[in-house]
């Protein structure tokens, strides 16, 4: 093997009494990696094919992912090796100092375009109908590396009776495009650990499969769709709905539990049509579990289109501003009367942390102590990372945050097990998000809430709280707002607006920022950026904070709920 | 596809292993070092148990071995010497590697069907006999070569097998 | 065993437990032989028993003894585990005690039902003795050996495949390196060798490293050889000669295949197993049937599996029987093979047929020259490439007769009439 780092001469030579010898070069933690005679610098214990993409080489390839064992089938990887006469799996070549790797060479462009070959003749021309088309790494493969025409006459494989067949209950089968890579096999195995999926037969007749009986029925079982890097696991709630070079990607965070997986939120027209995991190694690495990644539908959900207002038996309805001044002049009224102690104010763990924040600042500046925010309690979801799991219970992203922003009962205060056990009774209640937790539609719960003379939420979807308000505000979903959530690790992560609501339907900070400028208290130009730094300013764990500088998530210093402000 | 192994039978009832069958695991699960190492001998012991290894026998094994059952399902469908459905009493296995080839094992193999009314695969309505080919049973020098069940019976003509079959289904 | 005893046997075992010969000695003494495994690669014995690491770690060794000869054209394994299994358990015996190996397995192919029982009663014997077990015959050796039987699958003869099949999964050949003498079986040092070969080492520690050096061609290519000689000779069968024999001799001698049944001619022969070119009946003068002069002639010795096809014979029918052999067993892990093996077999079909066109007949090369050398993770699809290669580059005339009339040059199809 050439190019081995040549060893230091010793200084002084033989016989002569020399001064000590010069000590050994410090040992390396990288190694060198020469591709296609451009030497580079790659951490030692990186994959071939990942190195090369650090020297800014795509090496093509299905079977290989980062985190799935190395297993070298598809043969796509191929490359020359100097010193090894035959052809290499690059993803199967331990890197070693001083390795050089070519990879635009002749007889790799033929080994390519030979495995694109052995791939596409039993593979059906099913790209018009079929949902990876767009992201497929078949037809980015072949498009890059393999031969333009077949030559293939014979009649092709097929798996007629496991085509178009649920396999679980979200992963729809068509096994006659597997090109056998064993991703999702893999998947199951290493990171799942539920093993639902196996080979079958052998040969050319070789089926991906399950025991029969048992369903791809993991909580991840949607991720065996993302590694398949043809169409032959897709999933149901996405199929047909749209191609997928239409779809708008917008960089959001999982509203579905605590651990705030890195979601991309893919939306046509206004309309949410899925989501995908996002990488973040220090959240959800690649994946995403299916309890969020099913809840992108619920984000079209919608009831409230504009504010309506009760009056006697009837719902009326208005526009936002009108809902805005009467809540407004019903607080004076309380303010001004029994005093700031008749308000109270809830927040949402499914709110952002720049929404809460602007609620309890709403509330420090009418001097009212009873604030608080709840959240449910969910079975425990996990997400794998690289080594270990990160796990979450509650059934909100942001009850953390929203602690975080002071939305608890301050000195003197009460909070919402007060409300709703009776031992309080507010006259104004402010309601921020009006599916704050299961105690929206529980009729007990509400008539507590309705106790209050005025009650006013921000609502998207009807439910018992909503058909008892007075005011209700339309509030946006998670896709058509901006802000950070905060989760279960303490790190806060932003989540982008994928596209504007429906007007009058605002972002929940738009209607608490009207309501609280109406109030005297805020500048009607702020933005969720201007509401973080004003965050970063006063809460001590969030300083630091800068709302450019958010790529990945931040990790707070360690600590719980750090407000400890009083009013 | 002719032939695939995708379908393993349903026996319709749990298949419990017998007491001298759950020995021989035993015994045998004391010569490896990991219980799934285990796992071809224990799936051979399910076939002798009941002559064919069924969907529950697979399950029973994945049991006794803590494996997945898909795992069973693989190594089960990747060897073609299980027998995923219940066959003959007589199992004809025909060789129809080169040398056999070369020796007229086509036309044994078309004579055998003919005789027994059955194609590849299949088994005779009165259950007595099953025809499969065989890929090479190293009997080449005694070429047609072919087993029943565990016997070998080489070198095999038509006139042989005719004499076999009717004394095979004279016993059974 | 009585008559094995009697004959001599277990001396070598006995000698080499009481302490009159080492590990290292032993494998000196293999290494001097110039021994070449008999499973088809002829990789030196001695060599690969070299490269289990000095410092295990702590694993233990494994010997697996590959008993599953399923390359078409081969059946001395065969004979020797069901005529004399205790030479070959001895050969296992002593081959593990060179390798310090506590615990071996005789892979042994499943078809092999009358083998493997003959194999355990024989190992039955063999503990009764105190030849196995713990601190054997008082020595300290402990040697455990284990009959596994296979299912059905030609792959599991490769190594690595073995040693997937030994753990309990798919016979699917393994990524290499890490090699089975560093990483093998339960992730343990692993040697794999073929029956025969471990037979020899019985007869090596008896006779001496010069006496088994002295037989065969060269010092390249030494000792006994059990070929297996098959197809339309007048005696088949298994014969044993001196590594060097040459082909004519084997197919026409006296001492052995007696010639050509029905004095037909020679029209192609076979020289190593379904995987080994074929070659034409003017290159078997002057073949001396060892590792380097069938690779001499282009070709390799493989299993010793010698199959002689008569000029009644097509050829393309013989190809596309081997082809389809080859997809049968191919285990399905990686492309090329995965999709070639069946790709040749349709081709080859269609020729066979009637329904083969011009291009079919370089489109088969094409096929497999991107099928092999380095294209997979193991050689089987080198191995399936030989038969299709060799027949296409040495009797492409017979292809194109095919092509050009729809039926065959010779044999029973060439007479029909087509539509």
């Amino acid at each position: 093997m050439s190019s081995q780092p040549q060893k230091p001469m010793v200084p002084g030579g033989g016989g002569v009494p020399s001064s000590p010898a010069a000590p050994p070069p410090p040992q390396k933690d990288t190694f060198t990696v020469i591709f296609d005679g451009k030497p580079i610098e790659v951490p030692k214990n990186l994959n071939l094919i990942d190195a090369a993409k650090l020297a800014g080489i795509d090496i093509p390839h299905f079977c290989y992912h980062p985190r799935l064992s190395v297993v070298g089938q598809c043969r796509m990887c191929l490359v020359e090796i100097e010193g090894i006469p035959k052809i290499q799996a690059a993803c199967t070549t331990p890197l070693k100092d001083g390795l050089s790797v070519k990879t635009a060479t002749e007889k790799v462009r033929s080994s390519r375009a030979a495995t694109m070959e052995f791939l596409l003749i039993n593979h059906p021309l099913d790209c018009p109908i079929c949902d990876q088309a767009g992201e497929c790494t078949l037809q980015d493969n072949s498009f890059g590396y393999g031969h333009q025409l077949s030559n293939y006459d014979e009649s092709k494989r097929q798996y007629p009776t496991f085509d178009r067949t649920m396999i679980g209950p979200h992963v729809i089968a068509d096994m006659t495009r597997c090109i056998q890579c064993t991703r999702c096999i893999r998947f199951t195995q290493e990171i799942a650990g539920t093993s639902e999926l196996t080979f079958l037969d052998r040969g050319g007749r070789t089926l991906v499969w399950t025991h029969e009986g048992q369903a791809l029925d993991n909580d991840w079982s949607g991720c065996a769709a993302d590694v398949c890097p043809v169409g032959a696991l897709t999933t149901r709630e996405f199929r047909f709905r749209s191609r997928v070079w239409y779809l708008q990607k917008t960089k959001s965070v999982c509203p579905g539990c605590n651990v705030g997986c890195n979601v991309s939120i893919e939306s046509k027209e206004d309309v949410v049509y899925r989501f995908l995991p996002r990488y973040n190694p220090d959240v959800n690495d690649y994946w995403l579990c299916d309890h969020g990644r099913f809840l992108s539908e619920s984000l079209n959900a919608r009831d409230v289109y504009r504010a309506t207002l009760r009056q006697g038996n009837s719902v009326q309805d208005i526009i936002v501003p009108a809902g805005i001044q009467r809540l407004a002049a019903e607080i004076r009224t309380t303010v001004d009367g029994t005093g700031p102690a008749g308000l109270f104010f809830l927040g949402s763990a499914h709110l952002s942390n720049e929404e809460n924040f602007l609620l309890r600042k709403l509330a420090d500046h009418l001097a009212c102590p009873n604030r608080d925010v709840s959240v449910d309690k969910s079975r425990t979801r996990k997400i794998k990372r690289k080594t270990d799991w990160v796990e979450g219970d509650d059934a909100a992203a942001n009850f953390r945050g929203a602690r975080d922003m002071g939305l608890a009962p301050a000195k003197n205060g009460y909070g919402l097990e007060a409300v709703l056990s009776g031992k309080a009774s507010p006259e104004v209640v402010i309601v921020a998000d009006a599916d704050f937790a299961a105690a929206a539609d529980d009729p007990a719960s509400v008539a507590a809430l309705r106790r209050a003379r005025f009650l006013a939420v921000c609502a998207r979807t009807a439910n018992a709280l909503t058909r008892a308000a007075d005011v209700v505000l339309p509030a946006s979903s998670l896709a058509e707002k901006e802000g950070t959530f905060t989760n279960v690790q303490g790190r806060v992560q932003r989540f982008e607006r994928a596209f504007l609501p429906r007007p009058p339907v605002r972002a929940t900070w738009e209607l608490l920022l009207q309501l609280s400028t109406e109030l005297g208290f805020g500048d009607r130009n702020w933005t969720p950026a201007d509401l973080l730094a004003a965050i970063a300013k006063e809460i001590p764990a969030y300083a630091g904070i800068d709302p450019k500088d958010l790529e990945g998530g931040r990790l707070l210093k360690k600590g719980d709920f750090a407000w400890n402000g009083t009013l | 596809m002719s032939h695939t192994r995708y379908r393993i039978a349903s026996a319709g009832k749990p298949r419990p292993f017998p007491p001298e069958a759950m020995a021989r695991i035993q015994a045998i699960l004391a010569r490896y070092p990991t219980k799934q190492a285990a796992l071809l001998p224990v799936l051979w012991v399910a076939q002798e148990t009941y002559g064919w290894i069924s969907k529950e026998s697979a399950e029973e094994v994945a049991r006794i071995l803590d494996l997945p059952p898909s795992h069973v399902d693989g190594v089960l469908t990747f060897y073609t010497m299980y027998n995923l459905h219940p066959v003959g009493t007589h199992l004809l296995q025909v060789c129809t590697s080169i040398s056999c080839h070369l020796a007229g094992a086509g036309e044994l193999i078309e004579h055998c069907r003919k005789r027994l009314g059955v194609g590849l695969e299949e088994t005779t309505k009165d259950g007595k006999f099953t025809i499969v080919e065989v890929e090479c049973i190293a009997g080449c020098d005694r070429a047609p070569s072919m087993m029943v069940n565990d016997k070998y019976y080489e070198p095999m003509d038509e006139k042989k097998l005719d004499g076999l079959l009717d004394q095979l289904s004279g016993r059974a | 065993m009585d008559g094995y005893l009697a004959d001599g046997g277990y001396a070598a075992w006995k000698k080499a437990v009481g302490g009159g010969l080492t590990p290292e000695q032993l494998t000196e003494e293999v290494k001097k032989s110039g021994l070449r495994g008999r499973g088809g690669a002829g990789f030196p014995t001695g060599v690969k028993w070299g490269f289990i690491p000095k410092d295990t770690k702590g694993k233990p060794v494994y010997l697996l003894c590959n008993a599953d000869e399923s390359e078409p054209g081969t059946f001395k394994d065969r004979l020797l585990m069901e005529e004399d299994p205790h030479q070959v358990i001895e050969g296992v015996a002593l081959s593990a005690y060179a390798i310090k190996c506590q615990t071996a397995y005789i892979y042994i192919r499943g078809e092999f039902y009358d083998g493997a029982r003959i194999l355990d009663e024989a190992l039955a014997e063999a503990y009764a003795n105190g030849f196995l077990g713990r601190n054997i015959l008082g020595s300290g050796v402990t040697l455990d050996i284990t009959v596994h039987r296979g299912a059905g699958a030609y792959i599991c003869g490769e190594e690595t495949g073995l040693i997937e099949s030994l753990e309990g999964k798919r016979g699917q050949p393994r990524i290499k390196p890490p090699f089975p003498a560093v990483h093998g079986v339960f992730g343990s040092p692993t040697i794999v060798n073929n029956v025969e070969t471990l037979a020899c080492v019985t007869h090596i520690v008896n006779r001496g490293a010069e006496w088994f050096a002295k037989i065969g061609r060269n010092e390249k290519n030494t000792g006994p050889k059990l070929y297996c000689l098959s197809g339309q000779v007048n005696r088949p069968g298994v014969y044993e000669a001196a590594m060097g024999l040459p082909l004519k001799d084997l197919i026409f001698g006296d001492d052995f295949g007696r010639g050509m049944k029905g004095g037909r001619k020679v029209k192609a022969v076979i020289p190593g197993g379904a995987s080994a070119n074929m070659l034409t009946a003017a290159e078997i003068e002057d073949c001396p049937l060892d590792f380097d002069g069938v690779a001499a002639k282009g070709s390799m010795l493989g299993s010793a599996a010698i199959i002689v096809m008569n000029e009644d014979v097509c050829i393309v029918n013989a190809a596309q029987n081997l082809s389809k052999f080859f997809s049968h067993e191919s285990c399905g892990q990686c492309t090329p093979c995965r999709e070639g093996t069946p790709w040749l077999y349709r081709v080859l079909t269609r020729i066979e047929d009637g329904e083969g066109r011009v291009e079919d007949v370089d489109l088969l090369t094409r096929i497999c020259n991107q099928m092999a050398n380095g294209m997979t993770i193991c050689v089987f699809a080198d191995a399936a490439i030989a038969p299709p290669l060799s027949s296409v580059a040495k009797f492409r005339d017979e292809y194109m007769h095919h092509i050009e009339h729809k039926r065959c040059l010779v044999g029973a199809k060439a007479a029909m009439a087509t539509a």
